[in-house]
């Protein structure tokens, strides 16, 4: 059955997948109104869980699977492949004598001192990469042909090795892609079932071995992420539900299950998007043009930036230390959650993360034979999280346990009091967090004062205001459905293309007349995707940037273009914005200096309907708020204690207090004050 | 010296947050040059770094870059405080840049800049930044010759001089540095970044010393480098008080064919070292020569990455550790003794001192590393594309540990250069790669093989090229510890109308012509342990890798495969 862009059924769905819970986000057009849902993670099948979630939110909404016109779909199945290393069999072809490119990597390390370093992972190993015969020169030309033999050599040897997918990557093809396309058209013939994946058709961008780590990840993936989809559709159509199947990508929009069985490395790093996109959304609803969003979980503290209204996209990521060569949401993550583990140093440094006691056995309160002391366990032993009503009452805490961990390994070797170590601890986390704010907004030469932070995830409430305090920053959101952010964000996406063209060019007037057949192509290339998604005219949208650098520069700043199209007073305009993005970014610009133009990107956009939902009811109990002893800066201290879900839109409460919630708790300290708006988010201010 | 330092007290806690926010704001200012240099060997290669320094010009906190460097820069400061620029002649708009190696620096094209930090008229510190420049002039492109016999023929020489005077920059002085060197553009755009990466980082250091008071700032720093000292010595303390002894040797100078020995003795007492380099080949006349400065960053280095427990580097790591080495020798080269491979020197000080802690602590000591920077220069000039100078720094084996292999092709933390993608050195000047890879049968044999060196192979697309190659480990294979066996040789060809010919590891302005092939082959590292001990899978799993050869299986581990 074709579902197609104009038919519009009431009923979409956002779908988040994670290692645990699969999260639901349902938008009924006829009621205006968003469910939320959480049903089990099944692993060995995660379309298993995420058909039976549907069809139990289905029952309990009222809604039917007919009424369902998208399905958004986020997952951490692609990255969860990669680092556990279950994989299909992949074999690369690179340019003769280049085969080992993918093992010798870029030579540095980050443990400058360490003794045993190690290579980054190589995932397909010596015996299974093949060089063939061709070269293609620096200026596009072919210097050594690929023969038709030289191809028949190619299919015997992978007979020989029987891989499940193939990458190829050959030097220089981000400019001529021609021997890359001869050897994928060639095997699509001769070898039907082989997926074969293209570093020119993916990537095409300078640099060989970040260019061949993608299209190998890329690869590898094809068998794993057109495997599960060709699951989730037989169980879909099984059940006679028929969506349009949308899978969330790693730049924060998400793309047809064709683009994604095709290039499943655009999921690779998803994880963190669809909590960016909720970013970005909110931006809007607040009127807040730059926001810091940071989710703070069991394991990481994930930050992404929205500026003017968009989320910050970088063209490279890693997993596991391999290179990616994708655009990508922004995140600099680092390795501080509850979880995290303190650490005493022989030289009494303290140090908290990256290790971390994970959700097994889990910090020393959950009472599960953990035994070291964890950012969870501070906050425990403070007063800060209530140990009755843990994970909505889901889970008590043993405080007495965490004050043990606290004491035996913090307290005790730097020689202070329980409380003290405690408070400690959460001052390093927090300094933490804060370094970790600031570069990411250094980075950008922009000022913390000037942004709005939006935390979210189980373990951000606790730690954002303080996380202010160190960095700056004097207002802080709490969205509604803290713990189900990503799942609502997707609920929101929009498909998105993203499309290169590397070229170096001059960046001056007699260049346009290269430039031009560039944009030309790209911009026919954008619409072709939006024809083949079937995005009416008046959804679509397309947005040019081009990568701009200084002669001898390596790094490119990414300046959007005004128009689509590029005359001489458009190009002196681009310069004139790179400039100005050089010296905002690194304090200094070069205006008599030669200007060059690297790539010209395009993101096709095709809009999707947003949903118009209504804001939450509220369910004031008129109930005043109970009290808590917690310990604050040096001091216990009778500290109100409100529930999130009795808050009345327009209550506003003064620090310090704790508002309690299902999933997470929040922490409000002295010269906070905090209120609730009409949708349900919570908007905490600095007034002293 | 403020009196109220002494009574300061901080927390072991507020101490670790203070010493993160320095080592951030490190980390800004090394984005800052990565993001915007313009030469590959800044920018691809990462051979640069940055640092912050108390207000005596001591190193407290540095970005994770290159310790060979880093470990140098409280020399080079605190020699310029001492005899060039009094330190009321320092305002806070003032710039300081040099590069000579006789005022605490290691070799010409390492360029340091410093800036003071003032907070409420008070010098309370510095920030500082060093790259290697592509090219700084002297007889040989990239200024990396291996024939030099003085100083003056390895390039220009600039003393601590403000580049920047009172905010405003000194044009004369950018000018004259300008006119010597062989690609000017490239040199002022790094140039430039270091200037920006100081504005960022002093500002960044102005603002936490804002939060704590100048007093608190300084307590905190000198609390800082005393933490990092009582952390040393307790490394110190607990290796077993002894003599020990080892050596190697630098194949030669490049001028002659005589071999340069390197030799330490390490002597632990208690929760101090001395190390005694004394035994060291007096300087000799090629450029494998290394400054005092050069020798004290290698030897904390070696100290510091065979610490057992993490240690947070800075210089109150210098203080337990004694080190002795007459002016006049090949690690305390005195002027005007040409320096420019005085890596070479470094590297195989390391290993020697890597050895000797074998005897000491066995059980974390590796056999030994490639040990040297392969550093090939070329210059190309076409007529369309003019002049093109490329440095490049090649790589090859980590010696194996006691209980795991050595890593391929991978640097050591010492100098933690990347290589440069080769299609971007394709894409700027005439040259063709022929091929990269990892070497065969170069690992040394044993319970657990070194790592694997590799080759590369660049063809010259022009009429005029020129060659300069400063290599080593030609002779010295790296040694292997525990009955270990060395890892095979480095080699250099040229292939030149069909024939190949081996060339020497020191090659100085080679002229080439188009369609020239020239050959890189490096060492693997040392093997660990018996070679008759290796596990017969592993010995199986290297041999279907092409790790080692099913010959070189049979000849060195007594297996077929």
């Amino acid at each position: 059955m074709q579902v197609t862009m104009t038919e519009v059924l009431p009923v979409r769905i956002g779908v988040d997948i994670g290692g645990t819970f699969t999260d639901l986000q349902i938008y009924d057009a006829r009621s205006g109104a968003i469910f939320g849902f959480k049903t089990p993670t099944t692993p060995e099948d995660p379309s298993i869980g995420l058909m039976t979630g549907i069809k139990e939110a289905a029952d309990r909404h009222g809604f039917a699977l007919r009424d369902v016109g998208f399905l958004l779909h986020g997952t951490t199945i692609a990255t969860n492949a990669i680092l556990e290393r279950k994989l299909a069999k992949g074999v690369l072809v690179t340019t003769a004598g280049f085969e080992d490119v993918l093992e010798i990597g870029r030579h540095v390390r980050r443990e400058v001192y360490a003794l045993n370093p190690q290579q980054p992972p190589t995932l397909i190993p010596r015996d299974c990469r093949i060089g063939i015969t061709e070269r293609v020169r620096a200026d596009g030309s072919v210097e050594v042909p690929l023969t038709a033999a030289a191809l028949d050599g190619l299919a015997e040897t992978l007979d020989r090795l029987d891989p499940a997918c193939v990458a190829v990557c050959l030097m220089n093809s981000y400019l001529n892609p021609e021997h890359e396309q001869r050897i994928a058209e060639y095997l699509a013939k001769a070898r039907p079932g082989l997926k074969v994946s293209c570093s020119s058709a993916l990537s095409a961008e300078i640099r060989e071995y970040e260019r061949t780590s993608t299209t190998v990840l890329n690869a590898l993936l094809i068998p794993v992420i057109a495997g599960y989809l060709d699951k989730l559709t037989h169980r879909m159509q099984a059940e006679g539900f028929a969506p349009r199947l949308l899978l969330v990508q790693s730049n924060g929009g998400v793309c047809s299950a064709r683009t994604a069985a095709l290039e499943p490395v655009r999921l690779l790093l998803s994880g963190p998007s669809g909590g960016s996109a909720a970013c970005a959304l909110l931006s809007g609803i607040l009127g807040e043009d730059n926001l810091i969003g940071v989710d703070m979980g069991g394991t990481s503290f994930d930050v992404s930036v929205v500026r003017n209204g968009r989320v910050n996209v970088v063209m490279q990521g890693e997993v596991d230390r391999m290179p990616v060569r994708i655009p990508m949401v922004e995140i600099r993550a680092i390795g501080a959650g509850g979880g995290s583990l303190a650490k005493v140093q022989q030289d009494k440094r303290m140090t908290v993360g990256p290790e971390s006691a994970g959700s097994r056995p889990g910090p020393a309160c959950y009472g599960r034979g953990g035994v070291g002391a964890t950012v969870t366990d501070a906050n425990v032993t403070l007063g800060r999280l209530n140990d009755e009503s843990f994970l909505g009452g889901g889970m008590r805490l043993d405080r007495e346990a965490a004050r043990v961990a606290i004491d035996t390994g913090v307290a005790k070797p730097l020689g202070l009091s329980v409380e003290a170590a405690a408070e400690g601890l959460l001052a390093v986390t927090n300094a933490n967090l804060g370094a970790a704010i600031r570069l990411s907004l250094f980075e950008k030469g922009v000022d913390p004062r000037e942004f709005t932070m939006v935390a979210f995830g189980g373990a951000a409430g606790l730690h954002a205001v303080a996380v202010a305090d160190e960095t700056g920053i004097r207002r802080v959101v709490f969205p509604q459905n803290a713990s189900t952010l990503s799942a609502y964000g997707i609920l929101h996406s929009d498909l998105i293309h993203d499309l290169v063209r590397s070229r170096v060019i001059d960046a001056k007037p007699e260049s346009l007349a290269v430039i031009e057949p560039l944009l030309e192509n790209l911009l026919a290339d954008a619409r072709a995707r939006l024809d083949a998604d079937a995005i009416p005219a008046s959804d679509r949208h397309i947005e040019l940037a081009a990568d701009m650098h200084y002669k001898g520069q390596a790094f490119e700043l990414t300046v959007p273009m005004r128009s689509l199209q590029l005359d001489e007073a458009a190009l002196s305009a681009l310069i004139a914005d790179f400039h100005d993005l050089h010296r905002q970014r690194f304090s200094y610009s070069n205006p008599g200096s030669a200007v060059e133009i690297v790539s010209l990107r395009a993101s096709a956009i095709g809009r999707l309907p947003k949903p118009a939902a209504k804001p939450p009811a509220a369910h004031d109990s008129g109930r005043p708020p109970g009290t808590r002893k917690v310990w604050l800066a040096g001091h216990w201290r009778d500290v109100a204690v409100w529930s999130r879900d009795e808050l009345s839109p327009g209550a506003t409460i003064e620090g310090p207090a704790v508002i309690e919630e299902a999933y997470t708790s929040v922490l409000l300290g002295d010269g906070w004050s905090c209120r609730r708006d009409n949708s349900g988010h919570l908007v905490a201010g600095r007034h002293q | 010296m403020n009196a109220d330092v002494a009574d300061v007290e901080i927390t072991p806690i507020e101490l670790e947050i203070i010493y993160n926010a320095l080592t951030a704001a490190a980390a800004e200012m090394d984005v800052t040059i990565w993001r915007t240099s313009r030469s590959t060997i800044v920018r691809e290669l990462l051979d640069y770094s940055t640092a912050i320094f108390d207000r005596n010009g001591w190193n407290v906190a540095q970005a994770a870059r290159i310790p060979s460097h880093l470990n140098s820069m409280s020399y080079f400061l605190t020699e310029i405080l001492a005899r060039h620029i009094a330190p009321d002649r320092w305002g806070p708009d003032d710039i300081i840049v040099s590069n000579d190696p006789y005022c605490g620096g290691q070799h010409l094209p390492d360029i340091v800049a410093f800036k003071a930090i003032f907070h409420k008229g008070r010098r309370i510190g510095f920030v500082g930044t060093l790259c290697h420049h592509l090219d700084v002039g002297g007889s040989s492109p990239g200024s990396y010759g291996s024939s030099a016999t003085e100083i003056f023929q390895e390039g220009l020489r600039i003393p601590p001089v403000k580049l920047v005077e009172g905010g405003k920059l000194n044009e004369p002085i950018r000018d004259i540095i300008l006119q010597n060197v062989r690609q000017p553009e490239i040199l002022w755009g790094d140039l430039q970044s270091q200037l920006a990466s100081l504005h960022i980082g002093a500002a960044s250091v102005e603002r936490l010393a804002m939060k704590l008071g100048d007093v608190r700032f300084e307590a905190a720093l000198g609390q800082l480098l005393d933490r990092s000292e009582a952390a040393m010595r307790a490394v110190i303390g607990r290796i077993p008080d002894g003599t020990y002894e080892f050596e190697d040797h630098v194949d030669d100078d490049g001028i002659s064919d005589a071999p340069i020995r390197i030799h330490a003795r390490l002597m632990v007492e208690g929760d101090e070292l001395t190390v005694d380099l004394s035994g060291c080949s007096p300087q000799v006349m090629g450029p494998s020569n290394a400054t005092l400065s050069s020798t004290c960053s290698t030897v904390f280095y070696a100290l510091i990455a065979s610490a057992d427990v993490t240690i947070a580097a800075n210089a109150g790591c210098y203080r337990p550790v004694k080190i002795i080495a007459p002016p006049g020798l090949c690690v305390s080269a005195a002027a005007p003794a040409p320096v420019v491979h005085r890596i070479a020197i470094g590297h195989r000080l390391a290993t020697v001192l890597f050895g000797a802690l074998h005897q000491a602590v066995p059980e974390r000591m590796p056999a030994a590393y490639y040990a040297v920077s392969y550093v090939v220069t070329l210059q190309t000039v076409d007529p369309v594309l003019g002049r093109r100078v490329l440095v490049e720094i090649e790589v090859g084996g980590i010696g194996a540990l006691p209980v795991s292999d050595g890593a391929s092709a991978l640097s050591f933390g010492m100098h933690n250069n990347a290589n440069i993608p080769m299609e971007m050195i394709e894409s700027d000047m005439p040259v063709t790669f022929l091929g990269y890879g990892l070497l065969t049968d170069t690992g040394g044999p044993g319970q657990w093989r070194g790592g694997l060196g590799l080759w590369r192979e660049w063809r010259i697309n022009c009429a005029m090229a020129q060659l300069s190659t400063n290599l080593d480990r030609f002779k010295f294979r790296p040694f292997g510890l525990a009955g270990g066996e060395p890892a095979a040789p480095s080699a250099l060809y040229l292939t030149r109308d069909g024939q190949t010919q081996a060339l020497r590891s020191k090659v100085t302005n080679m002229m080439l012509k188009s369609g020239d092939i020239i050959r890189l082959e490096t060492s693997g590292g040392g093997g660990f342990g018996e070679a008759g001990l290796r596990a017969r899978e592993l010995v199986e799993r290297d041999v279907r890798l092409g790790y080692v050869s099913a010959e070189a299986a049979k000849r060195s581990y007594g297996q077929s495969v």
